[in-house]
Parts: structure tokens; C-alpha cells; sequence
């Protein structure tokens, strides 16, 4: 009786898995048979929330209905938290990835997710170099007289925010050049920019869309962007690895990325399907016209190169906030 | 003249017209509902503005933001619950006004002064930009920590019958504001490890919890509950009191104005300030909390002239001075232009355009408030029982609304629960509220000051502007006394031949820590010395 209790169950078992395999696949070649539901980790309003429905729009032409959900909180954790737990939904549910969702397991304790396993990666949409600026006024003309007047005295700088992207660019440059920088925190770049436009801070790292105007008008000086290459908006400027080589920062690399990301268990189809819908939006002219307006460029990498990238971003910033002890 | 011609067709359109006309409409309403803010409605509006002209998308997000702006003080004298938090100073006498019967001259005081701000504001920012602009930029963390300072004192003027009351609710308030995430090192405070609590406590289930949900708890827990009707149809807003307001209305929409020129400072605070100054000026300051016109008057004008002085830092420095600022920041740059002298430049025409429009905005705030005062006003006839079940929804729906989150709704009860307890103690709730929005900005700015100077406390007395917010400081301060010290010897006849001598003298102990020497070597910020015929007494604070 035992034995066939035993077995009945096995099969039972075998027969569930069988069942949900077939219904998965079935979801898969279908999908989307529901809405998608884009889950933003930021407030309305904001660059991410702004990028977020630019893409939703465009990507309805491939996909059909996407709503689009704002859920703060944390540092983005509290959304990208419940888009891991999975859960009812979790198959249409994408989300707007941003540094946050790497920064935020370094600085934030005890988070019930993996950043890199719970999730599938799918495509990373946008990349905003971050520039490092100095006040109009300042003694500094380029990033070398920048770093050898900062090993010899202390010097500031500015952020929208601990933990932010900004924040975590002055943190690395910092440790990169063992300079004497300190650190001022802001709630915004509404408050960050008066006073660095006004020399109460020596230097800021920020996003380009929020100092490019500035730079433009001559009120901030560029010494270097942040990423591998040059920007196209400031093609003069040198990158920070180009022109910090000789300060150990060759390889310098932080921005402000966006990209989508979905639950594990998304089936690889519509993982598929889901770069396939991104490409074509990102290559169409719409997107490629709303780039400039944020000093942006596409981003690159898709599917198992986002997630090595993601991983990546995960252990360096991991080793910053350690070194800076910023730990919550 | 070609300039001119070109502003006109750029703004001469139906398009423009319909957009100032339903923004403000919608800003009007989500304003009067309670924890629906303007913030959220120009976010939720914004998607929509992606196809239409820059002109018409920026007019239309403006037009909520100016409706939000007064709309949120409906709600806040008809069932004291603040639909924004900018309207939070003004039920402080809006809704006494109410209860005796005079809702419709609380609400026309309210739509009156807040269109005169609105057009005050609009007018600095069309002919001071660049002025007020200049000034923005030379606040820095030392100029900000003295505003926030001066902007302290005001929990004497909010803190009804008692001072000392009123300075338990602030530093309530400021214990509560300290609960998340330090602003410096990042570290926990006061969090138990939530998530929900590391972005500090949510702020509009807790100006839900601290003033609508009270009255939800006293109307079930009082066994007789007078009826009182709020009276639409009582008297109006005579053309002798609105004159008799008008300097504070004045006074209020000028505080207003260069408080929304600074980024970061924020409408509420605004509005606080000005009120404070009215009741210091007023003759019937014994009035203010009970019922006073000018109290409405006041706050309104502060909070409104925000409105228009908070493009100034967007438009002529492209820097978002409040959330909603941001927004519209975020709708310029999704229309291609980037805000900032390079604006004026480029697209100077746009830009008058756009001031047509907000000067347009003023004047169809008058109509559509007139109009919405005669529909919101039918809430005041709606008996309690099942008006407060409504708002009590609402309160609910406004509180999860913010982050979409069920433990805000808690935090709402939660708080509502101390005003309840703060209603029975006799404890005015606006101080509370002012401790907790200044309570960080004086934290974060002294912080900020330390760490740009090197610990060096000099840089507190740096400039003109320092020096202004000291003296102006110390001047409330004293004013406070010596109001008090008045009141105190009405009370008790005894006092009267005893004296009053303030001291106050700065000592600097370490470079972190600015303290105060007084008399006998104790260290602190300002000693009193009373001295009688036959007592004498010392309080070092």
C-alpha cells in the first residue's frame, strides 16, 4: 500500500512538473497574453520614470499594452525586492534596472535578493556618462593639477545623495588616487548644484544632462568624462582613464544606466522576444531623437552581457562602499 | 515689434488657453482632495504632455501646479484636513472660521490672496529673475542653516496657548524626522532594519494622520457631537477686511516669493513664515489661531507666492528648486530644451510666451476657485456622519497613493493617532509639523557647512546674508521673550518689577561644536536672567 501511495505520488509529482512545464511552454510561444507591467523603482517624475515611459511607449508597437507602475522606495531595492519574490504577475512583470540596483546590495544590509541570480537580464537601454566638473572659478584646469592639489590638501565633493551613482564615482575616484576628497551629501541635484556652481564644493562627478547646460554656458569647467570613450556632446573632453592613467584610473568606469530586467523565471522566449521588441525600438528614429535630450547613448549589451556587466558593477561597488565604509 | 508678433502667435492659441484652463481645473480638484497633492498630478499629467507643443505641455503642468496650489487650502477650512502640505498653516484659521459658521470668507480670503500672490510671484519672476537668481546662487549651507534658523522661531507663533507645549510637538517632530537613512555616513537610524522606514517617514500620511484622521477619531469617540454647519451661505469676504489684510497678503506673497527663488526651502515652510510674521504684526494677534482672516490670508499669500518664484532657479539657472519644479525640468528636456540662460538665448520668444501664459493662469485661478468654492463648499452640508466615513477613504487611498505602499497607510493611523492625543493634551500639531520638515534642513545644512569648511565656524558669519538671518534670529527671539515674558506678567502681578536680561555670547570649544559661554562657565546658546524684587532665576537653553 505504502509502495503504491509511493508511486502514485511520483507520478503525481512527475505529472505536475510535466503539466507546468507544458503550460510554461505554451506561455512562452504566446507571450504576451497580458499586459506587461513596467515596474519603475523610482518616483514619477524623475529621469528614470521619464525613460521609462518614453520606452513603454515605444515598445507597445511590438508588445502590445505596457503599464507602467511607479514603486519607490530604498534606493530602488524595495521594487527590485518584489519583482525577485516572483510571485503572481512576476511573468509580465519587467523592470527599469538602474545603478541602484547594483549600488543598493552594497549599501543596504540584509537584502532578501541576489542581484545577478533572481533575476534575467534582458537589455541594457541607456547610458549617461557622468561628468567630472569644477566651479568656473576654480584653480583647476584639468584632472592632473585636480589630483596633485587633492593629494596635498582636502578637498570636496558634491552628491544628489549617499549611495548615489555620483556619490560612488567621487568614492572610486577617490580610492583610485588616495586623494583627500570629503564628501558632502545633498537631497538632489536641486540642492548640489547651487553650491557647486557657487564654489562651495571643489568638484562634482554628476550626470551629464544635469551639467551640461552649465558647462556649456562657461559657469563649470569639464576636466574628464567617466566612461570608456568620449562623449559625443563634449568630444573635447578627455575620459578620466585617458587622462588619470598615471593616477591608477586607467579603466575608469561609471554612468548612469537604465536597462530592463525581468524575474528568473521569465521563459527564454520571451526573453527574446523582449530584446527583439528593444532592438527595433532603439534603432527606430524616435529614440534615437529622445537620446540627445538626456546626453545619452544607447546602450550595448544584452541578455548574458548585461548580466556579466551587472555582476561586475555589483563587486565593484561592493569594494567602494566597503572601502568607504558606507554601510546601512 | 517682430518679437512681439512672434510671442502673441506662439501663444495665441486655443491649444494654450485650454491647457492653463484644465490645468488649473485639475490642479484645483487633486489640490482638494486629501493626499492626492499637486506633485502627483503634474507627474501623472506629465506622459501626456509628450505630444503637445513645449508651450502648451510646460502651461498645462503649470496650471496644476498653481491649481494644486490653492486648491489644497479647500479641504484644509472645510474639514481641517490639507489637501497639499503648503495648506497645513492654513487651517490654523481657516477651519476655526468654518466651525463659526463663515466658511465662504475663509475660502474667498483664500482664492483672493492667493491669486494677489500668484501675481506678485509671476510678476518677480518675469521682470527679477536674473536678480532673484543671483541671490539664490550666494545661498550656500551657512546661508541656509541661519533661514532654517530664523524659520525655527516660528513654532512660538503656531504653538497656540502654550510654548511650552508647542516645543514639546517640535521636538517630537524633529525626533521623527531624524527616523532613516543619515544623510552623511548613510548609517541607520531609528529604521528596526525596514525598508519602509530607510527613505525617513513618508510625508504625506503623516500631514494625513496628524490633522484629517483627529477629527475622524473625535467624532466617533465624543459621545455629543455638536452640529455645526459650515455655513456656505454665510457671509462673504467684505471688501474692508480684504483691505485690512491686504499688508499681510502683501508681506506674505514677497516672503513667499524669495523663499521660492532659493531651492529647497519649499511653499510650506513659506507659508508658516509668513503667517508668523502676520500674527507679529497684527494688532488682533490674539485673534490668529482662532479664527482670523489674516491668518488665511497670510498663509495663502506665502504659500502661493512660491509658485511662481520657483521657475525662477528653473528658468534662468536650470535648477529645480522643489519636486514638482523637477518635473517640469524633466518636461522641458523631453521637448528638447534645456533650461537656463542658454534658454533665453535660444528661445526667448518661447520663454515670453510661456509668461503670458502664467500671467493668464493668475486670472483663471480667480474663475475657476469662484467656481469651485460654490461645488466644494456642498461638502460643508454634508452631515459628519457621512462625510468623515468619505474622507476617511480618501485619507486611506492618499496615503497609499504616495509610494504605493500598505505601511504608509499604518504610519497614517499611527499619527493619526498622536494628533488625537495631542488634540485631548492641548497641543497645537503645526508645531510638530514644522519641526519635522526644518528639522532635517538645519541637521543637513549644518553638516554641510562643517564638512565644506574644514570644521572651520567662521564660515557661519561669512556675508551679508548670514549676518541678515542672525539678526533676524535674534530679533524673533527676543520678540518671543518678550511677548511671553508680557503675557506672563498679565497672568502674575508679582512679576512685574522683575526684569528680563538676555545674554548671549559665543565660545567656541571645539571646531565641531559652536557652544555659548554664560555667566558661571556653563556653556549654552542663550541664558535668561530673570531678576525680581525678591526672586531671581536663571534658564540657560
Amino acid at each position: 500500500m505504502k509502495k503504491l501511495i509511493k508511486n502514485f505520488a511520483s507520478a503525481a509529482a512527475l505529472s505536475a512538473v510535466a503539466l507546468c512545464t507544458t503550460i510554461s511552454a505554451v506561455h512562452a510561444a504566446d507571450w504576451p497574453n497580458d499586459n506587461i507591467r513596467l515596474v519603475v523603482p523610482y518616483s514619477a517624475g524623475g529621469t528614470t520614470d521619464l525613460i521609462s515611459r518614453k520606452v513603454a511607449d515605444l515598445m507597445q508597437n511590438e508588445l502590445g499594452n505596457i503599464v507602467v507602475e511607479n514603486r519607490p522606495g530604498a534606493g530602488s531595492t524595495v521594487a527590485t525586492g518584489q519583482l525577485a519574490r516572483g510571485g503572481r504577475g512576476a511573468d509580465h512583470t519587467i523592470l527599469m534596472a538602474s545603478p541602484g540596483h547594483a549600488i543598493g546590495p552594497a549599501i543596504y544590509p540584509g537584502l532578501r535578493f541576489n542581484p545577478v541570480e533572481d533575476f534575467k537580464f534582458v537589455k541594457k537601454v541607456i547610458t549617461i556618462p557622468n561628468v567630472m566638473v569644477v566651479p568656473a572659478n576654480s584653480p583647476y584646469n584639468s584632472l592632473e593639477e585636480f589630483v596633485e592639489a587633492a593629494k596635498n590638501k582636502e578637498v570636496t565633493f558634491s552628491s544628489p545623495g549617499t549611495g548615489s551613482s555620483v556619490h560612488m564615482s567621487g568614492e572610486l575616484f577617490k580610492n583610485a588616487t588616495t586623494t583627500q576628497m570629503v564628501h558632502v551629501p545633498f537631497r538632489g541635484s536641486g540642492e548640489a548644484l547651487p553650491a557647486l556652481l557657487a564654489g562651495d564644493v571643489d568638484v562634482s562627478f554628476d550626470n551629464m544632462p544635469t551639467v551640461l547646460p552649465h558647462i556649456q554656458s562657461g559657469k563649470l569647467k569639464a576636466l574628464a568624462v567617466t566612461t570608456p570613450k568620449r562623449s559625443p556632446f563634449l568630444p573635447d573632453v578627455p575620459t578620466v582613464s585617458e587622462a588619470g592613467e598615471q593616477y591608477g584610473l586607467k579603466g575608469f568606469n561609471t554612468s548612469a544606466w537604465f536597462g530592463i530586467v525581468a524575474h528568473k523565471s521569465l521563459p527564454d522566449e520571451a526573453t527574446t522576444k523582449l530584446i527583439d521588441a528593444l532592438s527595433n525600438v532603439m534603432e527606430g528614429k524616435d529614440f534615437n531623437e529622445f537620446l540627445p535630450r538626456f546626453g545619452a547613448v544607447a546602450g550595448t549589451e544584452s541578455g548574458d552581457e548585461f548580466r556579466t556587466f551587472i555582476s561586475s558593477e555589483v563587486g565593484k561597488w561592493a569594494e567602494v562602499a566597503k572601502k568607504a565604509n558606507i554601510k546601512r | 515689434m517682430d518679437n512681439f508678433s512672434e510671442v502673441l502667435n506662439l501663444f495665441l492659441s486655443i491649444d494654450n488657453f485650454i491647457a492653463i484652463a484644465a490645468g488649473v481645473l485639475v490642479g484645483v480638484i487633486v489640490g482638494a482632495i486629501p493626499g492626492l497633492t499637486a506633485t502627483m498630478a503634474v507627474a501623472l499629467a506629465l506622459p501626456f504632455t509628450f505630444s503637445l507643443e513645449p508651450v502648451t505641455a510646460i502651461l498645462l503642468l503649470v496650471g496644476i501646479y498653481k491649481g494644486g496650489m490653492y486648491g489644497g487650502s479647500i479641504t484644509a477650512i472645510l474639514i481641517r484636513t490639507p489637501g497639499s502640505p503648503a495648506a497645513a498653516c492654513t487651517l490654523l484659521d481657516g477651519y476655526p472660521l468654518a466651525q463659526q459658521g463663515n466658511a465662504k470668507k475663509a475660502l474667498k480670503t483664500a482664492l483672493y490672496s492667493s491669486c494677489v500672490a500668484d501675481l506678485i510671484s509671476n510678476i518677480a519672476l518675469i521682470f527679477f529673475a536674473g536678480y532673484l537668481a543671483k541671490i539664490a546662487l550666494n545661498f550656500g549651507p551657512p546661508e541656509y542653516f541661519w533661514l532654517i534658523c530664523f524659520s525655527l522661531t516660528i513654532i512660538v507663533s503656531v504653538s497656540g496657548d502654550s510654548v511650552i507645549k508647542g516645543l514639546i510637538a517640535a521636538s517630537l517632530g524633529i525626533i521623527v524626522s531624524t527616523i532613516g537613512l543619515d544623510a552623511v555616513y548613510g548609517s541607520q537610524r531609528l529604521t528596526f532594519d525596514s525598508y519602509d522606514l530607510m527613505d525617513r517617514v513618508s510625508f504625506i500620511p503623516l500631514l494625513i494622520g496628524l490633522f484629517a484622521i483627529p477629527e475622524v477619531f473625535e467624532f466617533y469617540t465624543s459621545k455629543i457631537v455638536p452640529h455645526v454647519r459650515s455655513a456656505v451661505s454665510g457671509a462673504s469676504l467684505s471688501f474692508s477686511e480684504f483691505k485690512r489684510c491686504l499688508k499681510s497678503i502683501i508681506r506674505g506673497s514677497l516672503i513667499g516669493v524669495v523663499i521660492g527663488a532659493i531651492p529647497g526651502t519649499g511653499a510650506t515652510a513659506a507659508a508658516f513664515i509668513s503667517y508668523s510674521e502676520a500674527k507679529r504684526n497684527s494688532p488682533r494677534k490674539d485673534k490668529f489661531g482662532k479664527g482670523e482672516v489674516e491668518g488665511v490670508a497670510a498663509s495663502e499669500a506665502g504659500n502661493n507666492g512660491v509658485a511662481g518664484a520657483t521657475l525662477i532657479p528653473l528658468l534662468s539657472l536650470g535648477i529645480p528648486g522643489d519636486v514638482i519644479t523637477a518635473i517640469i525640468l524633466g518636461a522641458f528636456m523631453i521637448h528638447g530644451l534645456t533650461p537656463g540662460p542658454v534658454l533665453f538665448q535660444e528661445n526667448l520668444t518661447m520663454v515670453y510666451a510661456l509668461f503670458c501664459g502664467i500671467l493668464v493662469s493668475s486670472a483663471v485661478l480667480v474663475v475657476v476657485g469662484n467656481t469651485a468654492i460654490r461645488y466644494f463648499s456642498l461638502i460643508a452640508e454634508i452631515p459628519k456622519s457621512i462625510l468623515l466615513p468619505i474622507v476617511l477613504m480618501f485619507c486611506v487611498y492618499g496615503a497609499y497613493a504616495v509610494n504605493n505602499s500598505t505601511f504608509d497607510i499604518g504610519l497614517m493611523l499611527l499619527f493619526g493617532l498622536l494628533g488625537f492625543i495631542f488634540n485631548r493634551a492641548g497641543i497645537a500639531s503645526a508645531p510638530f509639523l514644522i519641526g519635522f520638515i526644518l528639522g532635517p534642513m538645519f541637521e543637513d545644512n549644518l553638516r554641510r557647512t562643517f564638512l565644506i569648511s574644514k570644521g572651520d565656524p567662521s564660515i557661519f558669519f561669512r556675508g551679508p546674508i548670514t549676518w541678515l538671518f542672525v539678526s533676524l534670529t535674534i530679533a524673533s527671539l527676543a520678540f518671543a521673550i518678550y511677548r511671553y515674558w508680557q503675557s506672563r506678567r498679565a497672568t502674575y502681578p508679582s512679576l512685574k518689577k522683575t526684569r528680563c536680561i538676555i545674554s548671549i555670547s559665543f565660545y567656541r570649544s571645539s571646531p565641531y561644536a559652536p557652544c555659548v559661554q554664560g555667566e558661571g562657565g556653563s556653556h549654552s546658546l542663550l541664558n535668561l536672567n530673570f531678576k525680581g524684587p525678591k526672586h531671581e532665576k536663571r534658564f540657560h537653553l
